[in-house]
């Protein structure tokens, strides 16, 4: 516990897998109203891909992704994060941790309605005091095709903006693993779509790694990679093939 | 319905216990004030009956106007015989009561700083009210009796030595016996009992009694016996029966204590007006919460009247729970208030806890009516929760602006509230419907800008907020932004603190403009170098401590000073004394008419007065005015000179020679001595000299320099300016309850956005530190506007006592350590937010809706 996140990482062999989860188990509550919302699960993750979780309610797709970004401790298993084992960090270290490795987006935009468009997206930058380097900033915004949006209060942006802002920020630390909770799940179709060709395009352009849970097959399929869930367990894993064949696999779990 | 209403209070528990926390401090000093007051009253009633015991007719002299030390005139001792003659009476006798100092044996006072002590005569065994429960009753020279609590405190026994002191020099007397009055509590006041002829020497009473107490035969009603007496004395004297003569004595402390008990009364509204805005506050937000509870209440058929009688009956169970715990804890107050006054002096005498019913009806109807009155408003914006309100995402921010509503009715309040300070500015400061207005003009301006200040939150947080941005970056400058989302809530939750500390800038102010007020009439006005005083406690001392201090070596003059109330056109006036042959020695004034020589020319029928007396009187040089004395005897005084303001009462309104003061009023005891030091003599040598020459006669004294004078003076001022803290205190408490309370309902509004905050990288450090900076620009807000408000009262305050030497000042660097430890309270208010919003679950913050 006394080594620094830098010294763990070197000790590491670097590899092409940036988050590895072994025998992940999460229990909830206790006696007859104990749930066991994962029960064994590996899982690991390359790289500069998009991976989309996906499982009907109740399969645990949200606890593992939790646990996989440190929000949630497991109640057996490890994480490692870019070489660093997370799951015995304690809340000053995770918080570090969140805030040079990980970017999230979340369902509900999550966005301070005090600050800009810009200062939103600013806003881990601001909060480990760095300095943004401006021109991927700029990029970055122009990217979100926000531009001309810098200076806007999130009540002045549509949901769809909104949420782009939420993606920009996420990137804005240039993460590990940019982490999203059913980003499009409060989106209309187009916004949705813009939202999804943002995440594929950090991937692409931007060499970004996507852990992506969400329960709608058009937004699966937009990632490297379709893993599911049933009950605790691993059920699927393999690429995408289309919408309508993730609609099928889904049928076959429900 | 009901059910309803308790189980919400039961799931907001935390909030409802501190809503209660905003009422209890207030009740629980109005309930302490009562029973404090209720159980003196008792106590003293008690002391009365009892030492009225076996007396059926009592004879003393009327008062005509009240003396600030409550001191009676004396009569002549030649009455006695005049109602020994009288039919039925079985046995009367004179008697002396009259203040004095009991000394132990190292010569320190038995009694406590303000307590009063007495020297008395014993009375035969049938009229004696004392039991001795220890010893004899003093049967002469050189015997005394002190009362049995007294002896404790000091730690005397029987044939110790006490030292009494009257109008002469300390005399020692051996302890003889121990004296209770049938268990009745004194408080700090001690009794010392002597034979009749020698408590007349030491109080220089000879040929004269306090009272006359008689007995009846059998067979003779009191009331018959003090017909068939008053029949054969003069007007002057009052003849009552024993019960009469106790019910006056009570009634008279009654009155006394009234002033307490609006003084801390008075204390306890700030506490309850402060609590009121934290009331609305909670409501209000909570309101804010439910809305969509409240609409989905609609949808199933609630009427507005429902949703009204839910969250009024709401505050008033709040209420009724605020209001119990006051009470008890109001029983705990009214001892610690004591313990305070013990603490300073003023012991008052005490038995058990006296609640009367009159304290809990009180306490329940301002409890419940306070809560429900500041839960009004909330409750009724939650009847217009639209049932439509069940199915919005958003909750409503709660707390509608309107701008011009309110700029009209704060406009008219602080009308209203600068037109009654101004009547009371123009009019004078007299009286208590002064006092009355001036409070109730200050409470519509307080008012008025706390309904305007939601509009002043925007600048005036983001001036308060600029050094935190700069030094704090993000967090400072989220800090600031938080405080400013919700104009309104903010505004309420600074202007609460504002009142507490608008009172304590206020005192502040004033207090430092009396001390250096003081400070400047001792410089200017006092001529001489030393002061004879009273040592702490005693209230006056006796002349010829002053002659004494004349006869020390290298003193050029030495002149006593006396002060009384007299009765001027029917109104009492002050009066003083001075000692013509020395006083210009020793001050110099500024005169309308006359000089300072007029001081010196003053004849025994002469008086000088104050321009104010000049004025209502109309009279000048050469006119002659007619004043009463305390025994109700009249008497024409010519007009010799008029001085001019600016004295503070270091004259009275009247000033008239040491002989008439004490041959027409009555007054025997010096109440200071100045002291010129002849010229090439070195102060502190005669200082000293004179302390050593006073030490042994008249032990009651100190001799202070002038700087000793000021720092006495300076302390009185701060002893009376901590006393009144400490009661502001409780608003200042009260109204951080609500920054407390406040914050946390913040940070409920806020849980998704903080967890968020922690899911992109804010340690928890940072989160805390945020709510901090919150807290420290609400407090700083509340503190500045209360400073400016405290001070501006202070300065309007200040003008119609200018006339009277008083010039205020502003003790600025005071006033910076007020305001920083106000960011620091508001620090420490934050800190149970602040953990509580540090310790947010992010899980379960994100995924909050």
């Amino acid at each position: 516990m006394e080594s620094t996140l830098e010294e763990r990482r070197q000790s590491e062999t670097p590899r092409s897998e940036i988050v590895v989860a072994r025998g992940l188990e999460r229990t909830f509550g206790t006696g007859e109203a104990q749930v066991r919302a994962l029960e064994g699960v590996d899982v690991a993750f390359e790289r500069s891909r998009y991976t989309s979780i996906m499982g009907p309610s109740g399969s645990g797709k949200s606890t593992l992704m939790h646990i996989l970004a440190g929000l949630d401790r497991p109640t057996a298993g490890t994480v490692e994060i870019d070489g660093v084992e997370i799951t015995g960090l304690d809340d000053g270290e995770l918080t570090e941790l969140r805030r040079d490795k990980l970017g999230f987006v979340f369902q509900f935009f999550n966005l301070l309605p005090v600050l800009t468009a810009e200062e939103n997206i600013l806003l881990p930058l601001s909060i480990a005091r760095r300095k943004p380097d401006r021109e991927w900033v700029d990029l970055l915004i122009d990217r979100v095709g926000l531009d001309d949006r810098r200076t806007h209060r999130p009540s002045e942006l549509s949901g769809g903006q909104q949420q782009r802002v939420a993606v920009a920020r996420a990137l804005v630390t240039k993460p590990a693993v940019l982490f999203a909770d059913e980003p499009t799940g409060n989106l209309d179709s187009k916004s949705s779509d813009d939202v999804l060709r943002l995440l594929r395009a950090a991937v692409d352009e931007f060499d970004q790694t996507v852990v992506m849970v969400t329960h709608e097959p058009d937004a699966a399929a937009h990632g490297d990679r379709l893993i599911a869930l049933r009950d605790g367990h691993l059920v699927h894993d393999a690429p995408p093939v289309s919408a309508d064949a993730v609609i099928e696999l889904l049928k076959t779990l429900a | 319905m009901l059910s309803l209403t308790f189980k919400n209070l039961w799931a907001r528990k935390w909030r409802s216990i501190m809503t209660a926390i905003a009422v209890v401090f207030g009740i629980a000093l109005v309930a302490g004030t009562y029973v404090l007051t209720d159980t003196t009253t008792q106590a003293f009633d008690e002391i009365f009956v009892k030492s009225n015991e076996g007396t059926d007719v009592a004879i003393t002299a009327r008062s005509e106007v009240d003396q600030e030390d409550g001191s009676t005139p004396s009569f002549s001792a030649s009455y006695l015989k005049r109602v020994k003659r009288v039919d039925g009476v079985e046995l009367a006798a004179g008697t002396v009561f009259s203040p004095g100092a009991i000394l132990d044996r190292e010569r320190d006072s038995t009694g406590g700083g303000f307590s009063p002590q007495f020297i008395s005569s014993t009375l035969p065994e049938r009229l004696e009210s004392l039991d001795y429960v220890e010893g004899t009753v003093p049967a002469g020279p050189g015997q005394a009796s002190l009362d049995k609590a007294a002896a404790e405190r000091s730690d005397l026994g029987l044939g110790d030595v006490v030292t009494l002191v009257g109008t002469g020099k300390a005399e020692p007397f051996k302890l003889v016996g121990l004296t209770e009055l049938g268990g009745a509590s004194f408080g700090g006041t001690s009794i010392a009992q002597v034979t009749l002829p020698i408590a007349q020497r030491l109080t220089g009473k000879q040929g004269e009694f306090d009272q006359i107490s008689v007995a009846a035969e059998s067979g003779v009603s009191p009331e018959q016996l003090r017909d068939r007496i008053s029949e054969v004395l003069p007007d002057d004297l009052r003849v009552e029966t024993g019960t009469e003569n106790a019910e006056r004595n009570a009634d008279d402390i009654r009155e006394g204590l009234s002033f307490l008990t609006i003084a801390l009364l008075a204390f306890a509204a700030i506490a309850l007006f402060v609590g009121s805005f934290v009331i609305f506050n909670v409501f209000s937000i909570t309101v804010a919460h439910r809305t969509r509870e409240f609409g989905m209440l609609r949808t199933l058929g609630s009427s507005r009247n429902q949703i009204l009688r839910t969250v009024l009956l709401e505050s008033f169970i709040i209420g009724l729970v605020a209001s119990v715990v006051g009470i008890l804890v109001g029983l705990g107050l009214a001892q610690g208030l004591s313990a305070i006054l013990a603490a300073v002096g003023a012991e008052l005498p005490a038995n058990a806890l006296v609640v009367l019913p009159r304290t809990i009806i009180v306490s329940f109807l301002i409890g419940i009516g306070i809560t429900m009155i500041a839960s009004l408003i909330p409750a009724i914006r939650s009847t217009r929760v639209p049932p439509i309100a069940a199915l919005s995402e958003t909750v409503a921010a709660g707390g509608t602006s309107r701008v011009l509503l309110r700029g009209i009715v704060s406009a008219v309040l602080a009308v209203v509230g600068l037109a009654l300070i101004a009547v009371v500015l123009i009019g004078g400061l007299s009286g208590g419907s002064a006092a009355l207005k001036m409070g109730a003009g200050a409470v519509c301006v307080l008012v008025a800008i706390s309904i305007f200040s939601p509009q002043l939150v925007r600048p005036a947080a983001s001036a308060v907020g600029a050094p935190l941005e700069r030094v704090g970056g993000l967090i400072g400058r989220l800090a600031r932004e938080n405080s400013q989302r919700n104009p309104s809530r903010t505004a309420v939750t600074a202007a609460a603190l504002m009142i507490g500390l608008a009172l304590v800038s206020f005192v502040t102010v004033f207090a430092s403009g009396l001390s250096s007020s003081v400070d400047k009439v001792i410089e200017q006005n006092f001529v001489g170098e030393l002061v004879i005083q009273n040592s702490g406690g005693f209230l006056d001392f006796p002349p010829k401590a002053v002659e004494a201090a004349g006869e020390v070596e290298g003193v050029e003059a030495a002149s006593g000073q006396r002060y009384a109330t007299a009765l001027l056109d029917g109104k009492g006036t002050s009066i003083s004394s001075i000692e013509p042959s020395t006083v210009a020695e020793v001050v110099t004034f500024d005169w309308n008419e006359g000089s300072d020589q007029s001081m010196t020319a003053l004849q025994d029928d002469q008086v000088i007065i104050s321009e104010g007396v000049a004025d209502s009187q109309g009279a000048g040089a050469g006119d002659r005015i007619s004043i009463t004395s305390q025994k109700g005897e009249s008497k024409e005084f010519e007009v010799t000179a008029v001085i001019a303001p600016g004295t503070l009462g270091l004259t009275g309104d009247l000033v008239v020679t040491q002989d008439t003061i004490g041959r027409f009023f009555g007054v025997d005891l010096d109440s200071s001595g100045l002291v010129k030091v002849a010229d090439g003599a070195d102060v502190d040598q005669v200082q000293q000299k004179i302390e050593d020459a006073l030490k042994g006669p008249f032990p009651t004294v100190d001799v202070l320099n002038q700087q000793e004078l000021k720092d006495s003076q300076q302390e009185q001022i701060n002893t009376l300016l901590a006393m009144i803290y400490v009661l502001l205190a409780l608003a200042v408490v009260v109204s951080l309850v609500g920054i407390v309370v406040t914050l946390i309902l913040s940070i409920y509004e806020r849980t998704r956005e903080l967890g968020m905050l922690r899911a992109v990288g804010m340690s928890r450090r940072q989160i805390r530190r945020m709510v901090r900076y919150e807290a420290v620009i609400t407090a700083v807000l509340g503190a500045i506007a209360g400073l400016v408000i405290g001070v501006i009262f202070a300065f309007l305050l200040g003008i119609p006592l200018e006339g009277d030497g008083f010039t205020l000042s502003y003790p600025v660097p005071v006033l910076v350590v007020i305001l920083i430890l106000t960011a620091v309270a508001g620090v420490i208010a934050a800190i149970y937010p602040a953990r509580k919003a540090s310790r947010l679950d992010i899980l379960e913050a994100i995924s909050y809706e």
